[in-house]
């Protein structure tokens, strides 16, 4: 026991950047949905969620393990969850509304295929995935993402982007490797102007909003047009609290979740950005650190594909709102106000630090 | 077993080892790659947002979020020589509406604004969309508004964007009708005027001056407009100020114009047309200048109700010309100049020298009346003067050259602008070459003879003829009339116009005297003893100046009345032109208001100006309200019951 103590202390010492950038994300996303929130409630909610997953982290983190969960037990979590995403396939609804909270089980997709399939893989790890346990893990991922396409596209064709490039890093064969991409290829050259037509209005708007922003500045490209006004007019140091324009004079919409980078870019400028990629990017960067020094390949699996979500989630959020990318509605975690995507960053985020910490336990 | 497990570990350990060498090392690096490769594009997205577009965005982030209206410049007072504001300016609430801010909500607010305003929403509608086309940024739905109305706007203009409320300043004539022609009235900027001017800082809301002192001095007056920047919000609503230049003041006027006198000059010629123009003969200042009929200058900022505007623009009187300035006939008053060329020229050498007077003048195969048809016997200068007598200037004419006649005209100032305004007319002084160069005849001696009694192609403006004997009271100074005395800027300087004199006229003593006598003799025993006032020596000449109807349907029109004259107790003190259009004779109409004129001026009766005053503020007058029965309904009613 004492020796486990002292484990922990060292564990807690190796990983002290990574435990600081984490607390230190939490203060700013904190400080920041504070000076956006119309109302005192409001940033207190959002402050109750980030507590709450605080908690969540440090109690998992240090009561638990994440390799003596069951494959039996995150099969079943991930039945249950393709069931609740049939039923609200169903009812068409992209919200699950418990009355006194509403939850986006899709959020959840995420973690549970992560651990399922690092577990999986795991038992036998190796240079390639073969063919036969591929398919398995695709077929594994199909469904889920299959369940959320008709309510959230962005998102299932976001998580598709980011499971395909984990897969692709643990390790592809190249045959199939090729096979999928000229795939993708053709599919792209083929279907995308048959799906272009079926696609409804508003997606071809975001499309048109995208491409020409300025033009479609009143309709389409509202959103973007707003959110690259606020990001330009902050310049090198912003513009400060309570000053910028965009932020407080309403030309923002979705201010506190999917465009809270835009203000936070109005606010704080060049400066405040750097600040925040640097932090963020720290993050992933110990996340891949992890992956590399950590011994087993649960673990490696494990901790390399929370960062690629993490990493994903930012390029998504940051190019979406500065028009790098087609505006989707895909949250910034920390900065972005939300119960579902707080809770499931420190879900990951206690995966990738239990990987971490639990090296040390090995001595 | 212990050491069954430690192998397996082992084992695994040794193969994780080699897995790991081979390739995680590799894929991890590629991982990192991919990492700083998405920062680093992110980064230099956003740095070429924020630093290299930053002027852009900023540029539309302003021109979003913020809207620039100017602050109108207060323009500068009038203010006569006795220190009386005729034009000032006075606070005013307007209500404005931002075209962008209230767009597609224009139904909802208007209607709104109708009920807070009590006004009927279609007209309300239909003023916005009409004034939404001749405006840029904002519209300007109503101006003046009540103190209740602005409470009533003011807590609501969170439901009302784009809607806001302005303090300005709105010009404002205390004395009205009395100063139309001289300070003359602002409007809106036009088309054409703001092509011109607005790269002298005009904006297409700006009021420009129309007529008189407002045109004429617009650069002095207009002062510097100033420049508000509010924020608005998404919604169109109007909040903070982010930025404010203040408008600069323009500077005031100060006239040489005596305010009673103008006043008085108004009240003379109530109900009649022509216009007074009085100078001082000492320097050529304008001491008062008034035309009638004349129009409120406020109505051109209030507006004009339909049926004044028609009345006014179609009244035969044309009360917007300012008739001081305005040529006509001159008459007799214009026997002088025939006299003076008579003396230079020698044709006159002795004022005795007579010529008998049948009323009638033969020349040629033409007869020519005098204005006494039973003739004045024989006359000498100073009663042909005193008389008006035709016949004496006849004769002068048939033995005078035209030209002489015209360029003394022209020596006395005749036949160019005497101000330089530009509604002014320069009057006509006929010559030979005139006649030749427009008409393509040549001059009948005939002609001569009609000129000389101030008849045929003549033609000067009231304000012409005052210069014209200024000259003569003052001994040959020819000052040009002035207006503005002092131009005081906002901050405190000053700019002081030095009387003008455009030339001194050599004119005889013994001449000069002659003339001056004549002059005298007209209001002592001649055509305008109506014009005398006790203990002031009066000197002037009538005219009746005979107006040749152009439609021969229409039926006789009357003639202009015209007395020329100045006066003072020992040396003249004031000169003045009465010009009653189409009053019938110079000594029966236009002396008698000479006489009051110089009344008011040598303070011998009040001017009218109390009475103005009372009229103005609306006091009742106390005899009204203090004799008579006492008309209370209730008191007599109790009486009754009582009885």
């Amino acid at each position: 026991m004492q020796v486990k103590e002292d484990n922990y202390k060292e564990a807690i010492k190796r990983n002290l950047k990574g435990f600081l950038v984490v607390f230190a994300l939490f203060a700013l996303g904190n400080i920041h949905q504070f000076f956006i929130a119309e109302s005192l409630s409001f940033f207190i909610k959002n402050l109750l969620w980030h507590v709450l997953g605080f908690s969540i982290f440090f109690f998992l983190l240090f009561f638990t393990d994440y390799k003596k969960v069951s494959f039996r037990a995150l099969w079943y979590a991930y039945w249950i969850l393709n069931f609740v995403l049939f039923i609200m396939l169903i009812f068409h609804k992209r919200w699950l509304n418990l009355g006194f909270l509403s939850l986006q089980p899709s959020e959840f997709v995420k973690f549970i295929l992560l651990w399922l399939i690092s577990l999986y893989l795991s038992r036998e790890p190796s240079e390639v995935i073969p063919p036969k346990k591929l398919l398995k893990i695709f077929g594994l991922i199909a469904l889920p993402l299959i369940l959320i396409m008709p309510t959230d596209l962005d998102y299932a064709f976001i998580m598709g982007v980011m499971f395909f490039s984990w897969l692709l890093f643990i390790g592809v064969p190249k045959r199939i490797f090729i096979l999928l991409f000229s795939g993708v290829l053709l599919f792209s050259f083929v279907f995308v102007p048959i799906a272009w037509q079926k696609l409804k209005p508003h997606q071809k708007g975001r499309i048109y909003g995208y491409l020409e922003p300025e033009k479609y500045a009143k309709t389409w490209g509202y959103q973007l047009n707003q959110s690259l006004i606020a990001i330009g007019s902050g310049g090198l140091t912003g513009q400060k609290f309570y000053k910028g324009w965009s932020t407080r004079l309403g030309y923002l919409p979705t201010k506190h979740t999917d465009l809270a980078f835009a203000v936070w870019a109005e606010t704080w400028g060049l400066l405040g950005v750097s600040v925040f990629l640097a932090l963020y990017g720290y993050l992933i960067y110990f996340g891949i650190c992890v992956s590399q020094t950590t011994k087993d390949w649960f673990g490696k699996y494990l901790s390399l594909g929370v960062s690629l979500i993490l990493l994903w989630q930012l390029f998504f959020n940051l190019g979406g709102c500065s028009g790098l990318l087609p505006m989707t509605s895909i949250p910034l975690p920390f900065l972005s106000y939300g119960g579902s995507i707080t809770i499931l960053v420190y879900i990951l985020l206690y995966l990738l630090f239990n990987v971490a910490i639990k090296k040390y336990f090995f001595k | 077993m212990k050491n069954r497990a430690f192998v397996i570990q082992d084992l695994s350990k040794v193969k994780q080892k080699i897995l790991k060498s081979e390739f995680w090392e590799k894929r991890v690096f590629w991982a990192k790659i991919l990492l700083f490769f998405i920062l680093a594009v992110l980064w230099g997205r956003f740095f070429y947002l924020q630093v290299i577009k930053h002027s852009y965005y900023v540029k539309k982030a302003k021109s979003r979020s913020v809207v620039t209206y100017t602050i109108k410049a207060p323009r500068g007072n009038i203010i006569t020589a006795d220190g009386v504001v005729v034009a000032t300016n006075q606070a005013v609430f307007n209500l404005y509406i931002d075209v962008e801010g209230v767009k597609d909500k224009e139904d909802e607010v208007l209607y709104k604004l109708s009920k807070l305003l009590e006004e009927d929403f279609g007209i309300l509608k239909e003023r916005f969309y009409l004034l939404k086309k001749t405006s840029i940024s904002r519209v300007l739905l109503k101006s003046d508004l009540r103190w209740d109305e602005v409470a009533k706007i003011m807590v609501r203009l969170y439901y009302l964007p784009g809607v806001s409320v302005e303090v300005e300043s709105e010009r404002y004539y205390p004395y009205g009708e009395a100063y139309f022609h001289l300070i003359g009235y602002v409007s809106k900027i036009n088309r054409e005027e703001y092509l011109k001017l607005k790269d002298k800082g005009y904006s297409v809301e700006d009021l420009i001056g129309k007529q008189g002192l407002e045109k004429v001095f617009e650069e002095e007056l207009k002062g510097k407009n100033g420049y508000v920047e509010i924020e608005r919000d998404a919604y169109g609503r109007l909040g903070r100020v982010i930025a404010r230049t203040e408008p600069i003041a323009g500077n005031d006027l100060i006239l040489t114009v005596d305010h009673n006198l103008q006043l008085t000059a108004y009240e003379l010629l109530k109900g009649r047309g022509g216009a007074i123009v009085a100078l001082s003969p000492s320097d050529g200042g304008i001491l008062a200048m008034v035309s009638a009929p004349s129009v409120d200058p406020q109505k051109f900022i209030i507006g004009f109700t339909k049926e004044e505007w028609q009345a006014i623009s179609s009244a035969k009187e044309s009360p917007f010309l300012n008739k001081a300035l305005r040529a006509y006939p001159p008459g007799s008053t214009y026997k002088v100049i025939t006299a003076l060329t008579a003396l230079r020229k020698g044709v006159i050498t002795n004022p005795s020298q007579s010529v008998f007077c049948p009323g009638y003048f033969n020349f040629g195969t033409r007869t020519f009346k005098c204005w006494e048809h039973r003739g004045h016997g024989t006359v000498g200068l100073i009663k042909a003067i005193a008389v008006s007598c035709d016949v004496y200037f006849y004769t002068l004419g048939t033995k005078l050259e035209v030209d002489d006649i015209a360029s003394v005209s022209k020596e006395f100032g005749l036949g160019q602008k005497a101000l330089g305004w530009p509604e002014e007319d320069a009057g006509l002084v006929p010559d030979r070459a005139w006649k030749r160069k427009r008409l393509k005849q040549d001059w009948f001696p005939g002609e001569t003879v009609v000129l000389s009694i101030g008849q045929g192609y003549i033609l000067t403006s009231p304000l012409q003829l005052a210069k014209l004997y200024m000259v003569i009271a003052n001994g040959g100074y020819l000052y040009r009339p002035y207006i503005v005395k002092t131009i005081q800027k906002v901050d405190g300087t000053k700019i002081e116009f030095q009387p003008v004199l455009e030339r001194k006229i050599e004119i005889n003593s013994q001449h000069l005297e002659w003339i001056r006598q004549s002059l005298i003799e007209v209001v002592r025993s001649g055509t305008a003893k109506s014009a005398a006032v006790p203990g002031i020596i009066v000197a002037g000449k009538t005219g009746t100046a005979q107006v040749v109807s152009l439609s021969a349907k229409k039926k006789h029109l009357e003639h202009h009345a015209w007395f020329v004259s100045y006066a003072g107790k020992e040396t003249p003190e004031i000169v003045s032109t009465i010009f009653v259009e189409h009053g019938g004779s110079g000594g029966g109409v236009a002396a008698p208001l000479a006489r009051e004129l110089y009344k008011v001026f040598f303070k011998i009766s009040a001017p009218p100006n109390q009475a103005l005053e009372e009229e103005r503020e609306e006091i009742p007058e106390v005899g009204e309200n203090f004799t008579g029965e006492i008309a209370n309904p209730l008191e007599e009613e109790n009486a009754g019951e009582r009885r």
